[in-house]
């Protein structure tokens, strides 16, 4: 009986395991392979130089700029993304009917096409836009696309409004979750509102909030079609994201090799960076004892 | 037994529609993965550029050839832009399906395949000394030659990039036609300002900002190939940059800046629209502004010249930047496909009719040295009149270098230099000599 099981089981699980040979195991073999060599894909010979690729990009300033920018994006992204989605979440869960439909309103921009709301932000931001004309009229003339720190905005905003939809949805069904009688006994107790979100929802949410955290700072690792569309990585560097820089090394400077070594990099800065946020999460969730 | 091999057949089914789904939807025939030769007919693919008036020219001239060599099929289509047209004859060679030949090649690109020895020199193809003589085009593919002394890529358009002007506002400053020195137009600059303040600009383009390779071709390359007489800047893998030349176009942009003649921000359409009085146009521009912006005509509200120059240089022998795109046939065709790849080229170019064909569907004027002498294409030049400036300053366009690492250098030229004088963030003799700097070390 055991012996037969175990057959299904492997049976059940190998379209899995079949797939993440094909489609992970190979590429990452492949992908280490090309980093070690300074092959553009199309020469007929290559040579295999070690790690020499790894060391470039390490010296260089544009992965630098890649590897600070995600965390950039990150304190940009992560807390309003975090906020809107909660706010979001908290009202349609409050709402007597219709949550449903208000729920794929906000769904909606992240099925949304980047390159089309980053098209239809260029037009915003524009300088001849009325939104630039009007702020020019009261004295402020701002360069929103050729400035650092408002490029990152920018596109810190777009994703914000893109994902705040979907995790609302994931925090909506944590919101659901809870128990009502909690909230009927804090009733009894008389607490305040203020005091039934912070003590009694967002303990209770922790798990979804967990998940919708560890997913947005995910994100800011693999942004690519805002920044392309929008800043190209510029201005100076300030938007270049890891996606960007391996875009560039592969697509345009046709060096298969490096831009292999930067995309390692590039997954090792990401798992490394993950497990930490993970560790943090856990012990915050710990602390005030929510877990 | 049954359930056993039910489990095999399952697995073995998902496998293969796994398999399948990593298929391109390419059918791979012949040694190329692309055409071949079967029962006497050779077949060659054909990649044109993706823009529908190209594939449709090259398709009408596959078909008029095939009627006329039976032995010998033609397949046309456009390359795939997904994500660029170079990452996609990129991967195709990679998987082994590249075409026989296709069009839409830079300079610079051609470079890069020539260096993995991707193409054939078409220099050592029998038809090819032909292929220029009888297009009368010898003047124009000479700086086409690579360092190695070969030539990799047959020009097929060579726009002489030329700027446009607002006549209109031109006329209200007082002016009949666009100044042509660097102190005339920073004077008309402080004409403008003072006229219209922040609702004009001499030069409105967010691309001044942007460091993307390819957009230098289009501001320095046009200042720096008329500063310079036409210098190559980069030969081979040496800089041969002229400092006096250079430095002069980033104390032109300077100044620019200086008078806040120069927007690099992002606006819709700003030269059409008239927030900017001066902008670079290729010919192909021509054919957007009939059907977005009727109201712009030729010699009436816009009018073109060549690069401006330094003061003390003579006007008339301003060079400019020639956005140009050729033809490649690559390695890994058979010796059947490539006689028969420059067979078909050599029988388009053979009748200038083709090209005036080419000329009128396209607005790109053909690689050639007799665009403004033969007949064939006076028709055309006298119905568009915007195109003769063009037509006339083919032979004055420098084309692209010729190194493999374009991108990064043409970036280094933005990000050290251009870009920041353009923000006012260095000096132009500080840009330059970081750029030289920085361009010396990348070329080792």
């Amino acid at each position: 009986m055991d012996q037969r099981n175990n057959k299904m089981g492997w049976l059940f699980t190998s379209p899995y395991l079949i797939y993440s040979l094909i489609f992970f195991f190979g590429p990452l073999i492949w992908s280490f392979f090309l980093s070690v060599t300074d092959w553009n894909l199309i020469a007929p010979t290559f040579n295999i130089i070690g790690f020499e690729n790894f060391m470039d990009a390490l010296k260089s300033p544009s992965v630098h700029s890649a590897f600070w920018v995600t965390y950039k994006f990150m304190l940009i992204f992560v807390p309003i993304v975090t906020v809107l989605a909660i706010a979001v979440a908290v009202l349609v869960h409050g709402l007597p009917r219709f949550k449903s439909l208000f729920l794929i309103g906000f769904f909606l921009p992240y099925l949304s096409s980047g390159v089309v709301s980053s098209l239809i932000v260029k037009g915003l931001l524009s300088y001849t836009s009325p939104l630039n004309v009007f702020l020019r009229k009261i004295g402020l003339d701002i360069d929103w696309l050729g400035t650092p720190l408002s490029a990152l905005f920018i596109v810190g905003l777009i994703l914000a409004w893109k994902f705040t939809g979907y995790y609302a949805l994931i925090l909506t069904s944590g919101l659901a979750s809870i128990d009502k009688e909690v909230y009927e006994a804090a009733a009894i107790d008389g607490v305040t509102e203020r005091q039934r979100f912070w003590r009694i929802t967002l303990p209770l949410l922790y798990p979804s909030l967990y998940t919708t955290l560890i997913l947005a700072f995910g994100v800011t690792f693999g942004i690519f079609t805002e920044v392309y569309q929008l800043t190209g990585g510029g201005p100076n560097n300030a938007t270049n994201t890891w996606q960007m820089e391996i875009f560039k090394q592969a697509f345009t400077n046709l060096q298969a090799g490096y831009a292999s070594a930067v995309a390692l990099l590039a997954s090792v800065a990401t798992f490394i960076s993950i497990f930490i946020i993970r560790k943090l999460l856990e012990i915050w969730g710990k602390r005030n004892g929510w877990v | 037994m049954i359930k056993k091999s039910l489990g095999v057949l399952l697995t073995a089914a998902l496998a293969t529609t796994m398999l399948s789904a990593c298929s391109t939807g390419q059918s791979s025939t012949g040694n190329s993965g692309s055409g071949g030769s079967s029962g006497g007919v050779t077949t060659i693919e054909f990649w044109a550029a993706p823009n529908p008036t190209q594939q449709a020219y090259w398709q009408e001239m596959a078909k008029a050839y095939e009627s006329e060599h039976s032995n010998v099929k033609i397949n046309v289509s456009a390359i795939k832009e997904s994500p660029t047209s170079e990452a996609s004859i990129q991967s195709a060679i990679a998987a082994k399906s590249a075409p026989t030949m296709s069009e839409n090649i830079n300079r610079g690109f051609g470079a890069q395949l020539a260096d993995s020895k991707a193409l054939v020199p078409l220099d050592t193809l029998d038809g090819f000394q032909d292929i220029i003589k009888e297009r009368n085009m010898s003047s124009t593919i000479e700086p086409w030659k690579f360092a190695d002394g070969h030539q990799y890529v047959l020009p097929i358009y060579s726009n002489a990039m030329l700027f446009g002007w607002r006549l209109d506002v031109l006329k209200e400053l007082g002016y009949n036609e666009p100044p042509q020195t660097y102190s005339e137009i920073v004077e008309l600059t402080k004409k403008l300002k003072d006229k219209y303040g922040d609702k004009k600009y001499l030069w409105a383009k967010a691309d001044l900002a942007d460091p993307t390779a390819w957009k230098r071709w289009f501001d320095f390359y046009m200042l720096y190939d008329a500063a310079s007489g036409g210098n190559k800047f980069i030969e081979g893998s040496q800089f041969t940059g002229d400092q006096k030349a250079g430095e002069e176009v980033l104390t032109f942009v300077d100044n620019l800046r200086k008078e806040s003649g120069l927007l690099a921000r992002q606006v819709t359409d700003p030269f059409e629209n008239g927030v900017g009085v001066f902008t670079d146009v290729g010919p192909w521009t021509f054919t957007t502004w009939k059907e977005k912006y009727p109201n712009l005509k030729y010699g009436e509200n816009f009018t073109l010249s060549m690069p401006p120059v330094p003061d003390g240089m003579d006007p008339k022998d301003s060079k400019t930047f020639a956005d140009t795109k050729g033809l490649v046939v690559y390695a890994s065709a058979t010796k059947e496909q490539q006689a028969a790849a420059i067979d078909f080229i050599k029988w388009v170019y053979a009748d200038a009719a083709n090209d005036a064909k080419w000329f009128e569907q396209t607005n790109l004027p053909p690689a050639r040295d007799d665009l403004t002498t033969n007949d064939s294409f006076k028709a055309i030049l006298d119905k568009q009149p915007e195109l003769k400036p063009y037509a006339e300053n083919v032979p004055n366009a420098v084309p692209p270098m010729d190194n493999a690492k374009y991108n990064d250098l043409q970036t280094i030229i933005g990000t050290e230099a251009f870009n920041k004088v353009v923000k006012g963030e260095i000096s132009p003799a500080d840009g330059w000599a970081n750029m030289k700097k920085a361009i010396e070390s990348a070329l080792q």
